[in-house]
C-alpha cells in the first residue's frame, strides 16, 4: 500500500505559507485599517503564525502569535502590548519592529517577507500610523468565503484562475484572491499558485484545492479527465445493477477512465476468503468453488463465508486493533474481558449501533463487564473525547484540544463541550497501578464533575458537535452518556455510519473512499462522495448490519476487477478502476501458513486450536506476528498496522526456523503427501490450491513435475522445497 | 531527507527548509531563501558515523557508578568507597576500576535531570528526547516519538544488505520507530553470541537446510514466480518493492562481509576474553563488528538495573563484568582507529535516590543521573556539570534529555531541529530543544 497515507494531510499544515503579494485587495478606501479585517489576513498569508514560526507554542524568539491566527485578542496583544510595546512605534511608525523585521531591515529568522514598496507594507504602516486601531466602528464580521469555481474540470496542462470572495455581515463582500492561501491535496494532479492559479498536471485524476482566508475555508474540486476519450458506449455495456457499480462507473465515466477487466474466479475466491474470514481457502475449499459451474456460486460462497465462525474472529480482530488497551496499563483481566466482549458482538452479529451504544454507556466492574475497560483505559473526559470523536465520527477533534482545528470549524469550545458528556462518569475501586494493574474497578454514572475550558476556565455544558442540541435538559432520567450515544447513532449524524462503511470499504478494496479512514472533513473529500453516502444509507437501512455491506461490496463487479492496469487507469489509485494489490495481514498470513502446513501452532495463554486472529493480547509472544506487524498497544496511537512488506519479513519467510519446522514437521502436509500414493501431479495440484488458491498452469506443472522427478529419493524434501518456493513469492504474500 | 550529512557546510536551518521546500513545492521558496541568508554561519560538521548505545534498563545508580559522594553521611554514600580515575581529582565508585583507568578517553555528564520518575516515562524521555505525551506507568512500553536508533536508521541508512539499526538481545522499551514506520524498527538479535554455534536469526539458512538445497529452492522459486509485476511506478504495485527486498535479503545472506560481521567466533580468543565471556561481553564485541561493517546504530539492552533492594550486593556482582566490557570496547575501538568516528553511550532512564531505603536499595530518582559518552569527537577526561554535595540533584550545568539527544544527532550529522510530518499531517520537531551540549562537541 504505497499510496495509503501519502496524499493525506501532510502537506496541509505547511500550506499556510508565504502567499499573496498584497496588491489589488479591494478595501474600504482610506478608512481606518482594522486589525482583524486587514492586518491579520496579512500575517496569515505571510505565514507569520504558522506552527513552524511564531505560531508555535512559546512562539519564536519571544514573539508568539496564535496558531494560524485563530485568537485575535491574543495576537493584538502580542503585537501592540507585549515586550513593552516595542514591536510597534506609534511615534515613528516606520521604525516599528514589526515592519523592520518583516522587511529584513533588522535581522529576522524568517528572512524578508514584505517588500517596503508593496501594498501590504502600506496597509501595516497606515495601521500603525492610525494608532493601531483594533476595529472599525460597526465593523462587520466575516460570514463566509467562497471560491469560484468550486467544481472545476480541466484538461491536462490547462490552467484556471480561482476567484475568492469574502462575505461580511453587513452584506458587503470583497475579493481576497491575492491574500487567500491555497493548497492542493495532490500536487501532481493539480498545482495551485500563491495567486490562486490552478494548473492541471500531466496525469488525469482529481483532487481538491483548499482555499483559506483567516478561519474560513472553501474547497474547489478539480477533475482532469483522461485525454483520450473512451468510446461512448463502454459504460452503457457494463453491468450496473448493483448501485455500487453504478456509482463507480459514473465516476470513471466523468474521468474517462476505463476499468480493468474482470478478474478470474481464482482471484475472487482468494480475495473473498482473505477479506471476509481472514484466511486463505484450503485446497478442498478452493477445488469446491473452482469446480462449481453454478451461476450463483459467488453468492453462495459469500453467504457461506459470512456464516463462518472465522468471520466473527477476523472482524473482531480489526476492532480489537482499534480498542485494545495496553495490558500493562489496565491489567490482564480487564483486557481479556474486553476482548471477549468485543468478539461476542461479532459472534452474535449485533448491529453496529447497538455495539457502540453498549460500549459508550457501559457500567459495572472491569472484572465482569468487558466494555467498561474502555473507561479504565481512557480515564479523563478529554482522552475520551479524542477517542470517541475519531473512532465513531471520523472527526479529528484532538487538534481542538489545544488550538482551533486548522482545517475545520472545531474550536476549543467544541472540544470541551463534547468532553462534558463524560462529566458524570464515576469510578470506584482500584485504579491503575502498572505494570500489573490487577485491581477491580467499577464505572457508573454519578454526580457531575465539571469539565472546564483550559483557558477561560468556564464550566462547559455538554453540547453535540452539530445537529440539534435539543432535549438535553428535559429528559432528566437519561444519563449524559446515554444522550451522547443516542445522538451518535441517530439519523442526524451521517458521519457515524460513514466512517464505519469507509473502514469496511478500505479493508475490502485496499483503500478508503476517504483516507485516512477516520478523517472525514470538507477539506479531505471522499473520492466518491455519492458512493460513501450510498453505503452509509444501506448500512443504516439494514439496521447497521455489517454483513449486508460486505455482501453488497463482494458481489459488485467493482470488487472483481483485475489488478492488471490498462493504459487508461494506470495512474488511478482512488477510483477503484482496478484492484489494488495489498499484503495479507499478519494474522491472515500466519493462519494460512498453519493451514497449509497441516500442523497446529499453539500459543501460551490462548486455548489450543485457536487461530492467530484470536490472540487477545500482544503479550502472547509471536515472532511472526511481530515481524509482520500487529498493532502494539504500547504505541500511541496503538492501532497502527504495518501494511508494507519489509526486508525483515522477507528474511523471516525465507529463513525462520519456526516456519521451517512448521512445514517440515512429521505429520504435516509435506510428510503426508510424501507417504501417500498420490501422483506427483496430484500433489502439485493440491499444493497450488493450498498456497495460491488455483491450479498450476501447464507450464508451472511441468516445472514442478520435473523438479520432483529430479529428486526421486527425496520426495518429502522435494515437496517441502516446492512449498517453500511458493510461500516465498509475492503471489502468496499479496492479495492480487 | 538524508541529505544533511552529504552536503558539507550546509546550515542546520537550511536543511530543515530543504525538507519543507521539498514538501510544499514552490510556495515557500521565497521565504526560505530569505531565511537561509539570515542564518549563514551556523555550520555543523558530522563527527561520528555510528553509535553504540549501552542501555542499562531500570535506572542505574549514579552513586555506585560515576558520581560517588564519599563525604555524604553513610545513609547516602552507601557501602562503597571510591577509586581514582585517570584524571586527577575525579573519582568513581570503587568497582569502576577499568573505566576509571581510561577516563581520559571519554566524557561524563553528571547533570542530566528530568521529571519522569517511572520506567516507562523515563525510558521514553531518554531514548527519544521527548517526554511522553500522556502520563504513563512504570511498566509501560510506550512510544510517542521515534527513538534514537530509528531516526538514525532513517537518516543515515544502512550499508549493502545490512539492517541499519540493531537491538540486542531485545528491543528496548521505547526503541521503536513510531510514526517513521516499520522499516526503521530495530533488527532484533535475540540469539546469544556467547553460545557455541551462535547465529543471527533469519539472516542465514536455518539448521537443516544446506546451501545446495537452498539454491535448489531458490532456483525453483524463480521459475515458479509467475505473478505479473506492474513495473510502471505510477501503478504503485507493492510486489515490485517486495522484489527489492528479496534481492537485499539474498545479498545479506550471501554477502561475505555482512555474514562475517556476525561471526564473533573469528575474533581472537584473547580479545573475546577481554570483552568477557558472557552474553553482554560478546554482544559488545558483536556491536563493534557491526559498526565496522557499516551499521550506524546498535543498542545493547541490559535489563536488571532497578535496585530497590540490596543494591550493594547486586552492584558488586553486576558492575565489574559490565564496566570491564565497556572499557574493553572503548579501548578496542581506539586500537582499531574507530573511536574517533564511533559514539559510545552508557545510560539508563534515571538515577537513584540519595537515601538508602530500609530494604538496602535505592529508588527511582530523575533529579540526577550520570551519562557516559565516548568517541565521535567527544573530549576525554571531561566532567560536564555536577550534582550537589550529597547527590540529590543536578545543580551545575543542568541539562535536559533533549539536549543530550540533540548532541547525539548533531554528532551523527542529523539536524536535531528538523521537522518531521507524521502520517496525520502534524509537523513534529525531532527534538524540541535542538541545542547540542557544546562541551561534548569537538
Amino acid at each position: 500500500m504505497l499510496f495509503r497515507r501519502v496524499y493525506s494531510l501532510p502537506f496541509l499544515f505547511l500550506a499556510i505559507s508565504a502567499f499573496g503579494v498584497g496588491n489589488g485587495t479591494e478595501g474600504w478606501g482610506t478608512e481606518l485599517v482594522s486589525f482583524e479585517l486587514d492586518v491579520q489576513p496579512i500575517l496569515t498569508a505571510r505565514g507569520c503564525n504558522q506552527g513552524a514560526c511564531h505560531g508555535k507554542q512559546r512562539g519564536q524568539n519571544g514573539f508568539q502569535l496564535s496558531l494560524l491566527g485563530f485568537d485575535s485578542d491574543f495576537d493584538f496583544r502580542a503585537l501592540t502590548r507585549q515586550s513593552r510595546g516595542r514591536r510597534i512605534s506609534l511615534a515613528t511608525p516606520m521604525n516599528s519592529l514589526l515592519l523592520k523585521k518583516a522587511t529584513g531591515e533588522t535581522p529576522h529568522g524568517g528572512g524578508k517577507i514584505l517588500d517596503a514598496s508593496g501594498q501590504d507594507y502600506q496597509t501595516l504602516l497606515t495601521w500603525i500610523d492610525q494608532g493601531v486601531p483594533r476595529n472599525r466602528p460597526d465593523e462587520p464580521k466575516i460570514v463566509g468565503v467562497h471560491v469560484v469555481p468550486d467544481d472545476l474540470v480541466l484538461q491536462v496542462g490547462e490552467s484556471t484562475q480561482l476567484d475568492v470572495r469574502v462575505n461580511y455581515s453587513d452584506g458587503t463582500s470583497r475579493q481576497v484572491t491575492p491574500t487567500a492561501a491555497y493548497q492542493s491535496n495532490d500536487q501532481p494532479i493539480a498545482k495551485v499558485s500563491e495567486q490562486g492559479l490552478v494548473t492541471a498536471g500531466s496525469l488525469p485524476g482529481e483532487t481538491a484545492i483548499m482555499v483559506r482566508y483567516l478561519q474560513e475555508i472553501a474547497v474547489c474540486h478539480v477533475l482532469i479527465p483522461h485525454q483520450n476519450p473512451l468510446s461512448s458506449d463502454l459504460f452503457s455495456k457494463m453491468k450496473s445493477d448493483n448501485v455500487i457499480d453504478h456509482l463507480v462507473w459514473e465516476k470513471l465515466k466523468r474521468l474517462q477512465v476505463a476499468p480493468s477487466r474482470m478478474a478470474t474466479d481464482e482471484k475472487f475466491l482468494r480475495r473473498a476468503y482473505a477479506d471476509v474470514i481472514g484466511r486463505l481457502p484450503t485446497a478442498q475449499e478452493a477445488r469446491r468453488f473452482l469446480e462449481s459451474t453454478e451461476d450463483n456460486r459467488r453468492e453462495q460462497l459469500v453467504d457461506r463465508l459470512l456464516e463462518s465462525p472465522d468471520y466473527a474472529e477476523h472482524w473482531a480482530n480489526k476492532w480489537v486493533d482499534l480498542l485494545r488497551p495496553n495490558p500493562y496499563r489496565v491489567g490482564i483481566k480487564a483486557v481479556l474481558n474486553y476482548d471477549q466482549w468485543i468478539r461476542q458482538q461479532f459472534r452474535e452479529n449485533r448491529p453496529y449501533d447497538v455495539f457502540i451504544r453498549d460500549l459508550l454507556t457501559a457500567q459495572g466492574s472491569t472484572w465482569d463487564n468487558g466494555p467498561v475497560t474502555f473507561y479504565r483505559d481512557r480515564r479523563s473526559p478529554d482522552e475520551l473525547t479524542t477517542m470517541v470523536s475519531r473512532l465513531f465520527l471520523g472527526v479529528r477533534l484532538e487538534c481542538a484540544k489545544c488550538h482551533h482545528h486548522p482545517f475545520e470549524r472545531w474550536a476549543q469550545d467544541d472540544f470541551y463541550s463534547f468532553a462534558a458528556f463524560f462529566s458524570e462518569l464515576g469510578r470506584k475501586g482500584t485504579g491503575l497501578s502498572p505494570p500489573i494493574s490487577g485491581g477491580e474497578e467499577m464505572f457508573f454514572d454519578d454526580k457531575v464533575k465539571p469539565v472546564r475550558h483550559p483557558l477561560t476556565e468556564a464550566v462547559m455544558e455538554p453540547k453535540f458537535l452539530y445537529g440539534a442540541a435539543a432535549n438535553l435538559g428535559e429528559d432528566s432520567d437519561r444519563t449524559l452518556r446515554e444522550k451522547l450515544a443516542d445522538w451518535l447513532v441517530s439519523g442526524e449524524n451521517p458521519y457515524f455510519a460513514q466512517v464505519q462503511v469507509n473502514r469496511i470499504w478500505a479493508d475490502l478494496m485496499g483503500r478508503g473512499l476517504v483516507e485516512p479512514v477516520d478523517d472525514l472533513r470538507v477539506t479531505n473529500p471522499a473520492s466518491n462522495q455519492p458512493l460513501l453516502e450510498e453505503l452509509a444509507r444501506q448500512f443504516v437501512e439494514s439496521g447497521f448490519d455489517q454483513k449486508t455491506i460486505i455482501r453488497s461490496i463482494l458481489l459488485s463487479e467493482v470488487y472483481r476487477l483485475s489488478s492488471t492496469p490498462t493504459p487508461s487507469n494506470r495512474t488511478d489509485y482512488r477510483n477503484y478502476s482496478r484492484h489494488y494489490r495489498k499484503r495479507l495481514r499478519a494474522e491472515v498470513l500466519l493462519d494460512s501458513l498453519e493451514q497449509i502446513s497441516g500442523r497446529e501452532l499453539s500459543w501460551r495463554g490462548v486455548p489450543p486450536g485457536a487461530a492467530a486472529k484470536e490472540i487477545w493480547t500482544h503479550r502472547v509472544t509471536s515472532i511472526f506476528l511481530d515481524t509482520f506487524g500487529r498493532p502494539n498497544p504500547n504505541q500511541d496511537p496503538p492501532c497502527e498496522r504495518v501494511e508494507a512488506l519489509t526486508m525483515t519479513q522477507t528474511l523471516h519467510l525465507m529463513n525462520s526456523p519456526e516456519l521451517l519446522q512448521l512445514v517440515t514437521k512429521d505429520g504435516g502436509s509435506a510428510d503426508r503427501f510424501s507417504q501417500s500414493d498420490q501422483s506427483d501431479r496430484e500433489i502439485i495440484d493440491e499444493i497450488y490450491l493450498a498456497i495460491y488458491s488455483r491450479f498450476p498452469t501447464i507450464q508451472e506443472r511441468g516445472v514442478a513435475v520435473a523438479f520432483m522427478a529430479g529428486l526421486p529419493e527425496q520426495r518429502r524434501q522435494a515437496i517441502e522445497d516446492l512449498m517453500w518456493a511458493l510461500m516465498n513469492t509475492p503471489e502468496f504474500v499479496f492479495l492480487d | 531527507m538524508t541529505i544533511f550529512r552529504n552536503c558539507e557546510g550546509i546550515t542546520r536551518r537550511n536543511c530543515l527548509q530543504l525538507g519543507l521546500g521539498g514538501l510544499v513545492g514552490a510556495g515557500l521558496a521565497p521565504l526560505l531563501r530569505g531565511r537561509a541568508l539570515a542564518d549563514v554561519g551556523i555550520e555543523r560538521q558530522q563527527q561520528a558515523d555510528a553509535c553504540i548505545l549501552v542501555w542499562l534498563d531500570g535506572g542505574p545508580t549514579h552513586y555506585e557508578t560515576f558520581d560517588p559522594k564519599p563525604e555524604a553521611p553513610v545513609e547516602i554514600r552507601g557501602e562503597f568507597g571510591t577509586t581514582p580515575t585517570a584524571v586527577p581529582g575525579t573519582h568513581f565508585s570503587e568497582h569502576m576500576v577499568n573505566l576509571a583507568g581510561i577516563f581520559d578517553k571519554y566524557s561524563l555528564i553528571r547533570s542530566i535531570r528530568h521529571d519522569q520518575g517511572n520506567h516507562g516515562a523515563g525510558n521514553h524521555y531518554m531514548m527519544t528526547g521527548a517526554p511522553p505525551r500522556i502520563p504513563v506507568g512504570c511498566g509501560a512500553f510506550v512510544s510517542f516519538h521515534p527513538s534514537l536508533g530509528s531516526v538514525v536508521a532513517k537518516e543515515v541508512g544502512a550499508p549493502d544488505g545490512l539492517p541499519p539499526y540493531f537491538s540486542m538481545p531485545s528491543m528496548s522499551r521505547s526503541g521503536g520507530p513510531n510514526f517513521l514506520g516499520a522499516n526503521y524498527a530495530p533488527f532484533v538479535v535475540s540469539n546469544d553470541p556467547n553460545r557455541n554455534g551462535f547465529r543471527v536469526r533469519d539472516v542465514a539458512l536455518p539448521d537443516g537446510v544446506l546451501h545446495d538445497r537452498f539454491n535448489r529452492r531458490r532456483e525453483l522459486r524463480s521459475q515458479l514466480d509467475q505473478l505479473p509485476r506492474w513495473e510502471d511506478s505510477a501503478v504503485g504495485d507493492p510486489s515490485v518493492t517486495a522484489d527489492e527486498f528479496y534481492v537485499q535479503g539474498y545479498q545479506l545472506m550471501e554477502s561475505a562481509q555482512a555474514q562475517a560481521a556476525f561471526r564473533v567466533e573469528t575474533e581472537e580468543a584473547s580479545l573475546r576474553d577481554r570483552y568477557g565471556r558472557n552474553s553482554f561481553g560478546q554482544r559488545a564485541l558483536l556491536a563493534r563488528r557491526l559498526v565496522e561493517a557499516g551499521v550506524p546504530f546498535v543498542t545493547l539492552y541490559e535489563g536488571g538495573w532497578d535496585h530497590h533492594t540490596n543494591i550493594f550486593d547486586a552492584i558488586s556482582k553486576r558492575i565489574p563484568p559490565l564496566e570491564s566490557t565497556i572499557a574493553t570496547l572503548i579501548q578496542d575501538l581506539e586500537d582499531r582507529g574507530r573511536l574517533e568516528r564511533t559514539l559510545v553511550l552508557v545510560l539508563g532512564e534515571f538515577g537513584r535516590t540519595p537515601k538508602v531505603n530500609d530494604r538496602g536499595g535505592r529508588d527511582h530518582w530523575s533529579n540526577a543521573m550520570s551519562v557516559m559518552m565516548a568517541g565521535g569527537g567527544t573530549p576525554g577526561g571531561q566532567v560536564v556539570g555536577a550534582t550537589d554535595r550529597q547527590g540529590y540533584s543536578a545543580v551545575e550545568r543542568v541539562l535536559s534529555p533533549e539536549r543530550f539527544v540533540s548532541t547525539i544527532y548533531a554528532k551523527l550529522g542529523i539536524d536535531p531541529g528538523k521537522i518531521y510530518i507524521t502520517p496525520d499531517g502534524r509537523p513534529v520537531h525531532l527534538v524540541s530543544d535542538d541545542r547540542p551540549i557544546e562541551e561534548l562537541m569537538a
